[in-house]
């Protein structure tokens, strides 16, 4: 076996400042399906672009890169065209940024034929309708004459494979190319990835965040941490017999769906007791109305109640209408018809005046998904929590400081961050931030809408200990809206499954893992990804 | 991901960075200039308004450095005490306008209902009016002066501010943060007024800064056409209006100085105003 593309000792820097991938070697031999994991800023990109001989700006580099024993590092800018075009390929992360929104998908696949493969407009045509057919998609002539805007994001990373195959390459990157999309979807491009990837023979590097994607996928793994290989070798022994430390906190914090084990507060009252629940929604619909007069149901007829000191999970995939439902819950959104009453307070069916806003505050908060766009870039992370304890608590200026370092230094920022501005933190400590602000109010409700989702799995699991802590600690009430069922199962006793503006499914976390009852529900379980080597779910 | 998190942060070390060396220049023209028409009264050598007529369009050099205009005034002097209505028209317009269009932009921004709607299309209005056209009706109301132009180009040039400023707050309005702050509780003027202003002072800064440079040529304009400050007061469009007759006879020089101070301050405002407006930019990129 041949090395496909081959890596040795490959140092990238820029001058004057410590180098961002340290002597990485790595190879890829013909047919095999590699994986290259490791946490945001571990170098993973800058890697694989070595490959095609994309080097950022100013950098210098060192050592060895080859594919098929051209080097990339020395190769003239002509081989390197040559080896794009025929050789090997990648397909990145965003379909969307990589495809001229005003042409059609035929334009952009015949391309590259009729320009320098001298191929003919209809034999163009003819090879990229066979290969759209062959990634799975249908009406393969139709779409042709599409644009970009009328596909959906998993039909474009479709289209974007069958773009990279048209050439036959030998060598497939792949850079977090299902990261942007549902888990369902991500099942099928996997699905499509893998058996070209076996049937075509060719060799293929899968950059990925995702240890449980890479072993669906991929027969041997390297692990890069800060720009350097910490651990390779076959996935399976990698992932179930660590050697290093690193690897084996990836491999801790990465959310697998645990039943039963799901850690459910202490003397959560179940729902039928007689408690008067915190939060009861009843046939609560939200519709929009488009410009054309066309409706949209974001949200239909939810019906759903919440005990206090419980958690709800709240899952879905995109357009499912969980983030409609939390918005509605914090008074973002108005609904259009249904109850919402919290604390035996029934919601007003219209935007709330700012005393009823303020008395709300003290009800429920949120904490957002994005941690770089949900704190205010320019208050620092103290004053920022001052604030909420200066209008809520009724503090003074210095007591309310001390309030804030004292909660501050309870989720996890020292003292010595706290006049900080948030863009000197990394996004861990900003969701830690975000939660003291909210927590900052007192609220009994606390809802996180996909809180986690933007955080690198092991920045995840401490900011979910920690939820978990203040939740026991401050008797809190969680709704967690997320799209991942092993975050749900890990922080919720009970969850309810969200399609198309729809409940599907609620209950027990444990019951409807290990026996749900909707076909939506089973699909949403089958989808997450499996090794290579177990043929079982991951659910066990 | 990655990338989209890495280019901000490149972009705020680039803030912090030096100026490139044409903003250099453009920052040194503009502040000789400020300087020197600031402290005309010490530092010209003659009075701008003492008309020599056994001296009239003296060439340059000798006792007039720059020299002398068809009634023999000194033309360095005028320069230096032109540059002091000239730039003060610009600089009311700008503050003018700014705050205005700022406090406008925000409430059109902020409002959903039609109140938003209604102020747009009133900024779409005022945009089909050239702001010359605006200035000439008030002028026509107000009479000649430095007044009417300046109250129109003060409305001539709001729209510019408060269609950027109302587009800033919409794309504020659905960030994260400023939900939160509602979520929190905080009462909408102290969110809008406290923490969304400034966010958008940068940006609208760089803004005015061009409009600095419109506004001084429009009003030159309308001084070259007699419509703005009046004899003997000077301003540099004034200055190359009254040197039309000079400029017939073949003596370009009197239209020439202040037709380059005009230029030199103008082109200088813009490399400024677009240096501040890219690196604010490529912060938010």
């Amino acid at each position: 076996m041949s090395q496909l593309l081959q890596i040795e000792n490959f140092t990238l820097g820029f001058p004057g400042r410590p180098p961002l991938l340290d002597s990485v070697s790595l190879h890829v031999n013909d047919g095999e399906a590699v994986a290259l994991v490791g946490e945001s800023g571990s170098g993973k990109s800058l890697t694989t672009r070595a490959a095609l001989g994309l080097f950022p700006g100013g950098s210098e580099s060192s050592g060895l890169v080859s594919v098929q024993g051209l080097d990339t590092l020395t190769a003239s800018k002509q081989r390197l065209m040559e080896l794009r075009r025929r050789h090997a390929s990648m397909i990145f992360q965003d379909p969307r940024a990589g495809i001229n929104p005003v042409r059609t998908v035929g334009d952009f696949l015949t391309e590259t034929l009729l320009r320098f493969d001298g191929l003919s407009r209809s034999e163009a045509t003819e090879r990229a309708v066979k290969q759209l057919e062959q990634v799975g998609l249908r009406r393969a002539k139709e779409l042709m004459d599409q644009h970009p805007h009328q596909l959906s994001g998993g039909m474009l990373q479709r289209v974007m494979i069958a773009a990279a195959l048209l050439n036959s390459p030998d060598l497939l990157l792949c850079d977090e190319p299902t990261t942007a999309l549902d888990v369902t979807t991500q099942a099928g491009i996997v699905n499509i990835l893998r058996e070209e990837q076996q049937a075509r023979g060719m060799g293929m590097l899968f950059i990925t965040h995702d240890l449980n994607l890479a072993a669906s996928l991929c027969e041997r793994v390297y692990v890069l941490r800060r720009g350097e290989v910490v651990e390779h070798g076959p996935t399976r022994t990698v992932f179930l017999t660590p050697e290093q430390d690193y690897t084996r906190q990836l491999v801790e914090a990465t959310p697998v769906i645990e039943s039963g084990a799901a850690s459910a507060s202490p003397a959560a009252p179940g729902p039928d007791s007689a408690v008067a629940p915190l939060l009861k929604v009843s046939g609560l619909s939200k519709t929009y109305q488009l410009p054309r007069g066309e409706i949209i149901t974001a949200l239909d007829a939810a019906d759903f109640s919440l005990p206090e000191g419980g958690s709800l999970g709240i899952v879905g995939e995109s357009g499912s209408g969980k983030s409609t439902l939390a918005r509605l819950v914090v008074a973002l959104e108005t609904a259009t018809s249904g109850e919402l009453t919290l604390r035996d307070v029934p919601r007003p069916r219209r935007p709330l005046n700012a005393s009823e806003r303020k008395t709300l505050a003290k009800d429920v908060q949120i904490v957002f998904q994005d941690p770089y766009l949900s704190l205010d870039p320019r208050i620092p992370v103290g004053n920022a929590v001052a604030d909420v304890f200066r209008l809520h608590q009724k503090q003074g200026r210095k007591e309310a400081k001390d309030s804030a370092r004292n909660l501050l230094g309870r989720v996890g920022i020292g003292a010595e961050r706290i006049d900080a501005l948030p863009r000197a933190l990394s996004g861990g400590q900003r969701q830690r931030v975000a939660l003291a602000k909210a927590l900052a109010a007192r609220p009994r409700l606390l809802v996180l809408d996909e809180a986690t989702s933007a955080l690198d799995v092991s920045v995840q699991a401490q900011v979910l200990e920690l939820v978990e802590e203040l939740r026991d600690q401050l008797g809190l009430t969680i709704l967690f809206v997320t799209h991942d069922l092993a975050v749900v199962s890990r922080l919720c006793s009970e969850v309810l499954v969200m399609h198309q503006g729809r409940i599907v499914e609620q209950g027990p976390t444990a019951r409807i893992l290990e026996d749900p009852g909707d076909d939506y529900t089973r699909n949403l379980i089958a989808s997450r990804p499996r090794p290579l080597w177990d043929a079982e779910p991951v659910t066990a | 991901m990655t990338l989209a998190i890495q280019l901000p942060q490149a972009g705020l070390r680039r803030y912090g960075s030096l100026l490139s060396p044409m903003a250099w220049g453009a920052l040194a023209v503009a502040a000789v200039v400020v300087l020197l028409s600031l402290f005309a009264p010490v530092l010209a050598p003659y009075d701008p308004d003492y008309v020599d007529l056994n001296n009239v369009l003296a060439g340059p050099g000798g006792q007039h450095l720059l020299g002398t205009d068809a009634l023999g005034r000194d033309l360095l002097s005028r320069l230096m005490h032109g540059g002091r209505t000239s730039l003060l028209g610009p600089t009311i317009v700008v503050i003018g306008s700014t705050v205005l269009g700022l406090l406008l932009g925000l409430v059109a921004g902020w409002s959903e209902g039609w109140l938003g709607k209604v102020l747009g299309r009133l900024f779409d209005l005022l945009f089909a009016f050239p702001a010359l056209l605006m200035a000439m009706l008030a002028i026509a109301l107000f009479g000649k002066g430095l007044f009417a132009p300046i109250l129109a180009m003060t409305i001539a040039y709001v729209p510019y501010v408060a269609r950027l400023a109302q587009s800033l707050v919409v794309a504020e309005r659905s960030r994260p943060y400023v939900q939160a702050y509602r979520v929190l509780g905080f009462r909408t003027p102290w969110v809008v007024l406290g923490r969304v202003l400034p966010n958008l002072i940068p940006t609208v800064g760089a803004q005015s800064t061009l409009n600095f440079g419109y506004v001084l040529a429009d009003l030159a304009a309308l001084s070259f056409i007699g419509l703005g400050v009046q004899p003997p007061t000077s301003d540099w469009g004034a200055m190359i209006e009254e040197s039309r007759g000079a400029l017939l006879g073949g003596y370009i020089l009197p239209a020439f100085w202040p037709a380059l101070v005009v230029v030199l301050v103008v082109v200088a405002v813009n490399v400024i105003g677009e240096e501040l407006s890219d690196r604010i930019g490529g912060k938010l990129s």
